[in-house]
């Protein structure tokens, strides 16, 4: 048996290491790009000062990553009394290992061309397992397991606060699952695979970023993998208003700083998938060239180019947290259940009659009027679905009470308010929910 | 598997008979029981540990059982927390351990190249549905439990009937490993992974947990490439009229619940009986 790992596992190795480090360098940063674009939308300064450390160089703030880091690796690891301490030290591993590991099979760029090493594939793929079939279950997959290490280390460190935020979070996660899976099959059906390099190669090949051609199925997805990434209009797991700091209340140091390396890390994959699912991945029209080209330029063209979609998408999510309100718990939950589920359902089966009919309406229109209507039965889905929705829906915005009786019946409200005089705690049972 | 086994019977009986007594003996002292000691407990570990190496070397005798690394690992961490699935106290922790469990199974179906299987294994029952459970029984808070309530039914009954329904397996397993040429011993797995799909070119277990950590050969790109369209084809092909059935089945069952759930808030009177 020969020992020493083959060619394939070293560049396997290698990719690993370029993409743990890059991910925990991009997370670094984009924290500080994420203060500059609030305090750019707030009208204030932002972090500015910290530059090349004993000088007076202050390189427009870009050294604060380095001293927040520092800082907070360096503040006391306290453990309150009371916690489990197994799950409480193993929450925030858990969930930062389930957050890297999604990133095995998420392409980040296209193919490099062969290098001529013998035992590698040649074109080398951006991708940590290539022989992965079922990367977007993978990435599904590993997204559920980091919910238990939001659920664990709400219930572990023995605060009310924290365990709030874990059932809350969890319960969000689990609703917006749902969701995200019909948005994301529509695109697993027109591309025909469960591979994310694949989906991509399929949007590059017909120059058709499924974002125009399934816009319905774009939105649900974009807004459920805001609520994935429990960013702000979705961040009830951790509103500060209310729950202190959710899930990760009592921890501190370098466990804090884990749980929201886990958290960022989950952004940037929300990104990744929305860039790569729906708005083409490495692809631009007229620069990067069909799949079947193979260069260096065409290489690092890519891979610049889906940098640069996921970093606009990144913004998107920043600029977003500063300009919606956070939702309400019923809201979140009627949105998911009785907005967004039906949405999904309807891209899934607009798109699943789309490519049923494809050859029939080639055969009928030919080529290019075939892709016209293929766009823009979707686009009319997408309108009427809004629409209904918007009408039908004005869902949980109103929780004014809804009486089951005549609110003018003066010796039943006198009764129940002698009955609940005798039990206060119990809720009346005149507000039966909420319309 | 030498021929000379193949030919009788490949399991030592006495073995495995030994082994089988072993884990119902560990079995029933780590159980959670009222009369439980700490030396009770401690020679529940030590009878398991021998029906751990007892199972092991039937494994051996049977010739079915790899010698990869990562196959051993996997199966060890499913085999270990299933074990603590059952025997841990405290429910939280018990739930913890399965999911543990579902980890080495869906490792054990990654490396044997049903990925399909493996992952999907995580989605539903890792991801979905033991979060449902943790979430519950965190809201049910388990140290409040009455001690009762945290102990096992029927410790005795249950490591028995576990016991051999694990030998009985083993043996089966043997006499089917017997009866076929040692080529065909990884074949039930991939041909479950593909819902009994029969297929040709099946790939070595090392191409196997190759194709996860590495960039894929050409012949094992072919299989792969073909496994969920073929699963796919199978179940809504050959299996059509069982999906059907048991999407109706689970829709009913979900009407039912909500229908069982709603009843019992909407009408006045039972607001009343509840302030009674």
């Amino acid at each position: 048996m020969n020992l020493l790992p083959s060619a394939a596992t070293l560049a396997a190795l290698v990719k690993i290491g370029l993409l743990v480090g890059g991910l925990m360098t991009a997370a670094a940063y984009l924290v500080l790009l994420e203060r500059w674009i609030a305090a750019w939308v707030q009208d204030r300064r932002g972090p500015n000062r910290v530059g090349i450390p004993l000088t007076k160089i202050r390189l427009f703030g870009l050294g604060q990553p380095l001293a927040d880091g520092l800082k907070i690796i360096l503040k006391e690891d306290f453990t309150p009394s009371g916690v489990d301490r197994v799950l409480y030290n193993a929450a925030p591993l858990v969930i930062l290992a389930a957050s890297l590991a999604i990133f095995a099979a998420i392409p980040f760029g296209s193919v490099l061309p062969p290098l001529g090493i013998p035992g590698l594939p040649d074109p080398v793929p951006f991708l940590v397992a290539p022989g992965l079939d079922v990367g977007v279950l993978w990435v599904f997959a590993l997204s559920s397991i980091a919910v238990y290490g939001v659920l664990l280390g709400g219930w572990a460190s023995n605060n009310k606060y924290g365990f709030l935020g874990g059932l809350r979070s969890s319960a969000q996660l689990v609703a917006y699952e749902i969701p995200l899976g019909l948005g994301l099959l529509g695109v697993v059906l027109a591309a025909g695979s469960l591979r994310l390099d694949t989906i991509m190669n399929a949007q590059a090949e017909s120059g058709v970023w499924y974002a125009f051609a399934q816009p319905l199925g774009f939105i649900v997805f974009m807004v459920a993998s805001f609520a994935e990434a429990a960013r702000l209009p979705f961040d009830l797991p951790e509103a500060e208003q209310e729950l202190v700091g959710g899930y990760h209340t009592e921890y501190s140091g370098i466990k804090l700083l884990l749980f929201l390396v886990a958290e960022f890390l989950h952004m940037i994959t929300a990104a990744f998938l929305i860039v790569i699912l729906f708005l083409g991945g490495w692809h631009l029209w007229g620069v990067t060239g069909s799949s079947q080209e193979i260069g260096w330029i065409q290489a690092l063209l890519r891979f610049g180019i889906l940098s640069g979609k996921i970093l606009g998408v990144i913004v998107f999510f920043m600029l977003v947290r500063w300009s919606w309100p956070r939702f309400r718990f019923d809201q979140l939950m009627n949105l998911a259940w009785k907005v967004m589920l039906p949405l999904g359902l309807v891209n899934l089966v607009t798109v699943a009659t789309v490519e049923e009919f494809r050859p029939q309406l080639v055969a009928a229109l030919g080529p290019g009027f075939a892709a016209a209507v293929a766009i823009a039965l979707p686009w009319i889905a997408c309108l009427v679905g809004w629409l209904v929705a918007g009408v039908f829906t004005p869902s949980g915005t109103d929780n004014t009470p809804i009486l089951t009786h005549d609110p003018l019946d003066i010796e039943r409200e006198l009764a129940e308010h002698e009955r609940l005089e005798r039990s206060p705690r119990n809720l009346s049972p005149t507000l039966v929910g909420s319309r | 598997m030498d021929p000379v086994a193949a030919t009788t019977l490949p399991i030592p009986g006495l073995l495995l008979a030994g082994s089988v007594a072993a884990l119902a003996a560990s079995l029933w002292l780590l159980l959670p029981k009222t009369s439980d000691t700490v030396n009770s407990r401690r020679l529940g570990f030590l009878f398991g540990a021998a029906a751990l190496i007892g199972f092991a070397a039937t494994g051996r005798s049977l010739g079915g059982v790899g010698a990869d690394a990562v196959f051993l690992t996997v199966a060890g961490i499913s085999v270990i927390s299933g074990l603590a699935t059952i025997v841990t106290r405290s429910p939280v922790y018990s739930a913890i351990w399965f999911a543990m469990a579902l980890a080495g199974v869906s490792g054990v179906l990654l490396v044997l190249g049903a990925q399909f299987l493996g992952v999907a294994t995580i989605v539903v029952y890792a991801g979905a549905i033991l979060v449902m459970f943790l979430f519950v029984l965190m809201l049910a808070q388990p140290s409040g439990m009455a001690p009762y309530d945290r102990v096992s039914n029927e410790p005795m009954l249950a490591a028995a009937a576990g016991a051999v329904l694990l030998g009985l397996l083993t043996l089966s397993i043997g006499r089917l490993s017997a009866a076929e040429p040692p080529a065909c011993c990884r074949l039930p797995s991939r041909a479950q992974a593909m819902a009994a799909a029969p297929t040709e070119g099946v790939g070595s277990e090392d191409d196997r947990s190759a194709t996860l950590l590495a960039p894929a050969t050409a012949g094992v790109e072919r299989v792969d490439a073909d496994e969920v369209a073929h699963l796919g084809a199978e179940l809504f092909g050959r299996h059509l009229f069982a999906v059907e059935v048991a999407g109706v089945l689970l829709l009913v069952a979900l009407v039912g619940s909500i229908a069982v759930v709603s009843r019992g808030e909407a009408t006045e009177t039972d607001h009343r009986r509840e302030s009674r």
